[in-house]
């Protein structure tokens, strides 16, 4: 039978301790416990991106760690597609001790399988710097935690300031449907693509799926439908394909051709006015240069249903495991209390990118001072906090036989034909019901 | 005195193989035989059983027998299959109606030593020789939105042909890549086989008044009976397990399925099922009957 | 004597018929012989010209510089001596053992008679021709179960000799076939005559039918070379420590981590071409007669 999913969290404000106010533990962050006192050899280190800010962040952490504990890492990076493709061969067979992955159902099935180690005693040594809401997102089925966050980022609508300056656009005047679809307009009449879109990769487009059901059918349809209490033929997604294919017109010709590095381009090179996207490519501009940079901003993607309002978003949480057929389970575990302390997070956070810039970074850590963010990672900070409910993605929110090989082909299909839309919701029902049990 | 086959085998038999002998051969054969078995056979078979299981390929105490559940979900409950499925076909269609024949038109020409044939050979084989990585690469540059054909056509990021993105066309940009490499290899293949053809034969044709195309039909391509079954099994398999060109240019996203991309994706990461092996096992029997056509052309006087 | 003369006529009407004909054949030949490697030639093409030079000024603007910036840049930071010794360590023995392991068995279906030689040869045969991915779970399984029983997690799984071991089964039969068609050809004197002298089994085939494959080895070999060094979806699957992997695999890699510099990846991919180029240019001889070999009997 289908276990029970643990989808989405649910809190009044996730960042209560780092919000408004940056109170918890300021800086120094907390004494590590015992950390040290025993030495537990080297261990391996796996990376989920060979980018080079992440790379330059992780190597900055590895430093600061080996030199408090002389414990040797060995790095090991991995192109981020090929990585996933292989994890469950990867955590079978030889992981590295400690990797990176991500929150939610992802990471809650290889936990089940018995492939992550617990981690409850390092929940022990630094759970106090993290809310209740990035607890939970770290727990697995079984009650026990098996993850430690980094970072967050929140999925909403990027666009660059000097183009709505030109265009003579105010953000704050976006904040319901009709009035995005009228920016929407202006931006076409100007000859700009309005919505910039890119789905090669079958995934990029399942974050524009989770906003418009959530918020045109709140949070606990959506929650429901990824976990299979609703049905997809219901009139509620039909919906949502009609509200998405009021979009299309203001969308490149070539969504499909585009991954979502060309999306980004094509606000980068100002050919597009306005991108649903993860906030994560901002370190991307900010290689690109300091200007580029300070040109991005997010605001929430627009009220649809007032009855729902803006209150969900999809907020990512990536963080790191220990992958209990390692070597070095408790070398990974020493290594996952330092990074996940305030003292690892100062090193990453102090990492600089090749420009000799740094490397922004929305920390999970109460610790972290947002007083000290840049002004677009205010902005994230913004955008999260209006936010009632939090997912985490479609793709890391239900099975992962069904996220991948059917969502998103269902996606590109209507991306093809949008006039499709009864049949692609009648193939993803029955697909779901045709999924074996889990085994 | 004249040996023959069958002298040596009856010398062989009538002595007896002495002990070292008969380590030696067990040995020559039982070395290689046991690696082939235990990394070929034997796995497909386990492949074969797997596929009636429920599994997410991780833990071996959690196979559960599902009988034929797999493949009516493939049958019945899967549309991507049946696209995939219509791919396959597209692909065997070109690949057998226009790369395979232009492919040995083009070794005939060569044969035939036409000007410049020495050129031709090497030029048309170069794609054979490249890794499909560096193929992609290749392609990749000349068909990205913001690569050198899009940039003939004056198109850029945000108006650009969809090479890859627009289902109409790009089932026909991956079959011209994919030819690329399959025309040059198929070249190659008849040359060689050219080369056993009966000069005098096409001389006396000649002779007779044929043009060369007509040589072509009625004398050189009959007489190449085992390398033109040969080639057509070639061209069916190819199609059939054509994978790493739409691995390169769409990753593991089901964007184009085939049957190939079919099977990786869903043996590959999170998603893994034993669908997989379904799969598999589907391409397995379809490649069955022309595996053993190859098998009786090639080895026909060997069984007699 | 008219008819004669008239025949001759004939004949030199039709062969410069023909002549006009090939020479359109050629020209339409080469034209598209052009078009072929023009792919090719632009990736070399994009790899001289430094990455600033056609952010400035476009993709088609006549190069302000041409240099091999980009070769030594790929060569510094894309760690490809790394990977071009792990092809190495992959490629090298996987052929060896190919070639050795299919001239044993060749040698043994073609010199004696047994009852199963020919089922020997035809479940080589089929085996080369099995979808990879028919295999794949099984074989990952044996790796990862071998390795925790003896301790070795590595011993096969993310290792080399696991990469090779695989290539070398599946190769197996391609390279029987070749060779056993190719040992056919040896008279049956050179055996009979190394029997009657008393020769051991293992004599017949070290000392009198070996140093007679060389050039099918040779062939073979080279064929071998180039499709083993292609591969790349064994290493991406049987290896998880991305500094392992073969050049080949590791361009998938390059292709994520410089997405957007054109420039630099073309002559990554240059670089990495190179060795089968090569190959190809200086043993094309050895190429074909391989593909003989394998496609023809005799």
């Amino acid at each position: 039978m289908m276990s029970d999913l643990n989808n989405g969290i649910s809190r009044r404000s996730v960042l209560k301790g780092a919000a408004v106010g940056g109170i918890g533990l300021a800086a120094g962050g907390s004494l590590l416990a015992g950390c040290g006192d025993k030495a537990t050899g080297p261990l391996a280190y796996g990376a989920r991106s060979v980018d080079a800010g992440p790379t330059a962040q992780n190597e900055a952490l590895i430093a600061a760690y080996t030199a408090k504990t002389k414990n040797e890492v060995k790095y090991n990076a991995t192109e981020s597609n090929a990585f996933q493709n292989n994890l469950s061969q990867y955590l079978q067979g030889t992981p590295d001790d400690t990797f990176e992955w991500m929150a939610g159902y992802r990471m809650q099935f290889f936990a089940e399988q018995g492939l992550l180690a617990d981690l409850t005693g390092v929940w022990d040594a630094i759970g106090d710097q993290y809310t209740e809401s990035y607890k939970i997102a770290s727990t697995g089925l079984d009650g026990k935690q098996y993850f430690v966050p980094k970072s967050w980022y929140p999925w909403g609508l990027h666009f660059r300031k000097s183009m709505f300056a030109d265009l003579g656009l105010n953000a704050d005047n976006v904040t319901n449907w009709d009035e995005y679809l009228k920016m929407l307009d202006g931006m076409k009449k100007k000859g700009l693509v309005g919505f910039a879109a890119g789905d090669k990769g079958g995934w990029e487009a399942m974050g524009t799926f989770d906003i418009l059901n959530a918020r045109i059918n709140g949070y606990q349809f959506h929650v429901d439908l990824l976990a299979g209490r609703e049905k997809w033929t219901d009139a509620k997604v039909t919906e949502v394909f009609t509200y998405w294919s009021q979009l299309i017109p203001y969308m490149n010709p070539n969504v499909l051709d585009l991954e979502w590095d060309g999306a980004m381009q094509l606000l980068l090179q100002k050919k597009a006015g306005s991108m649903l996207m993860g906030s994560w490519f901002g370190g991307n501009f900010k290689e690109q240069s300091e200007a580029d940079y300070a040109d991005l901003s997010i605001i929430p993607f627009p009220e649809i249903n007032p009855e729902h309002g803006r209150d969900t978003i999809d907020a990512p949480i990536d963080g790191w495991c220990v992958a209990a057929n390692g070597t070095n389970n408790d070398g990974g575990a020493d290594f996952l209390k330092f990074a996940g302390d305030m003292e690892g997070v100062n090193a990453t956070l102090a990492a600089k990118d090749a420009n000799g810039a740094l490397i922004p970074m929305t920390s999970a850590n109460s610790g972290q001072d947002t007083a000290s963010y840049d002004p677009f990672q205010k902005e994230q900070l913004a955008v999260m906090a209006e936010a009632k409910y939090i997912t985490q993605f479609l793709d890391r929110d239900t099975r992962p036989d069904f996220a991948g090989p059917v969502v998103g082909p269902a996606i590109q299909s209507w991306f093809k034909n949008p006039k499709d839309v009864a049949k692609i919701q009648d193939t993803l029902q029955s697909q779901w019901e045709a999924l074996p049990p889990l085994a | 005195m004249s040996s023959t086959a069958k002298d040596i085998t009856t010398v062989s038999r009538r002595r007896a193989f002495s002990k070292t002998d008969r380590t030696t051969l067990s040995a020559f054969v039982g070395v290689p035989l046991f690696f082939h078995l235990l990394l070929v056979w034997v796995p497909a078979l386990l492949t074969i059983l797997l596929s009636f299981t429920y599994w997410s390929g991780i833990s071996i105490s959690r196979i559960k027998w599902a009988g034929l559940a797999n493949y009516k979900n493939i049958f019945f409950d899967t549309p991507a299959f049946w696209e995939a499925v219509k791919n396959n076909i597209i692909w065997l269609g070109w690949f057998g109606l226009i790369a395979t024949p232009i492919g040995i038109l083009l070794a005939y020409q060569i044969d035939r030593q036409i000007r410049g044939h020495k050129f031709y050979e090497t030029a048309y084989y170069l794609p054979v020789v490249l890794s499909l990585a560096v193929t992609g690469i290749i392609w990749n540059f000349l068909l990205r939105p913001d690569g050198f054909v899009n940039g003939l056509f004056g198109r850029d990021i945000d108006n650009a042909i969809s090479f890859f993105g627009n289902y109409d066309i790009n089932i026909y940009v991956i079959l011209t890549i994919a030819s690329w490499r399959h025309i040059g290899y198929i070249m190659l293949l008849y040359l060689a086989g050219l080369k056993s053809v009966d000069l005098s034969l096409r001389e006396a044709s000649a002779l007779d008044g044929a043009t060369e195309w007509q040589t072509f039909k009625k004398v050189v391509f009959p007489s190449m009976k085992p390398v033109n079954i040969i080639v057509i099994v070639i061209t069916i398999i190819e199609s059939l397990r054509a994978f790493d060109i739409v691995y390169i240019i769409y990753g593991s996203s089901a964007g184009f399925p085939i049957l190939g991309t079919l099977v990786f994706q869903n043996i590959a990461g999170e998603g893994a099922s034993m669908k997989g092996a379904a799969y598999a096992v589907i391409l397995f029997v379809l490649s069955i009957g022309p595996i053993i056509a190859y098998l009786r052309a090639t080895f026909k006087s060997d069984v007699q | 004597m008219s008819i004669d003369v008239e025949l001759q006529q004939a004949a030199v009407k039709y062969k410069n018929k023909q002549k006009v004909k090939d020479r359109f054949i050629s020209a339409l030949i080469g034209v598209f012989a052009i078009i072929w490697i023009f792919p090719i030639a632009w990736t070399i093409w994009t790899s001289l010209r430094p990455y600033k030079d056609v952010r400035a000024n476009g993709v088609f603007s006549m190069p302000k510089t041409l240099n091999l910036d980009n070769y030594t840049q790929a060569i510094s930071r894309m760690d490809l001596p790394l990977y071009f010794w792990n092809t190495a360590a992959i490629t090298i023995p996987a052929v060896f053992l190919t070639l050795f392991f299919g001239s044993l068995i060749a040698f043994v279906v073609s010199r004696y008679s047994f009852r199963w030689n020919v089922s020997l040869l035809l479940l080589f045969t089929a085996g080369n021709l099995l979808p990879a991915q028919l295999v794949f779970i099984p074989v990952f399984k044996m790796y990862v179960t071998l390795g925790k029983a003896i301790g070795i997690p590595r011993v096969l799984y993310d290792s080399h000799w696991g990469v090779v071991l695989i290539h070398v089964a599946f190769q197996m039969g391609f390279a029987t076939f070749v060779l056993s068609s190719y040992m056919k050809t040896v008279p049956k004197e050179i055996s009979e005559s190394a029997m009657v002298d008393g020769a051991s089994v293992f004599v017949h085939y070290s000392k009198v039918m070996l140093p007679l494959l060389r050039p099918a080895l040779a062939s073979l070999g080279v064929l071998m070379t180039t499709w083993i060094y292609n591969d790349f979806f064994w290493a991406l699957v049987l290896m998880s420590t991305d500094s392992k992997r073969p050049i080949t695999s590791a361009l998938g890699r390059l292709q994520g981590e410089f997405v957007t510099d054109y420039n630099l990846l073309a002559a990554g991919a240059t670089i990495a071409a190179l060795p089968t180029l090569i190959v190809f240019f200086l043993l094309r001889k050895q190429f074909v007669s391989g593909l003989t070999l394998g496609s023809t009997k005799g």
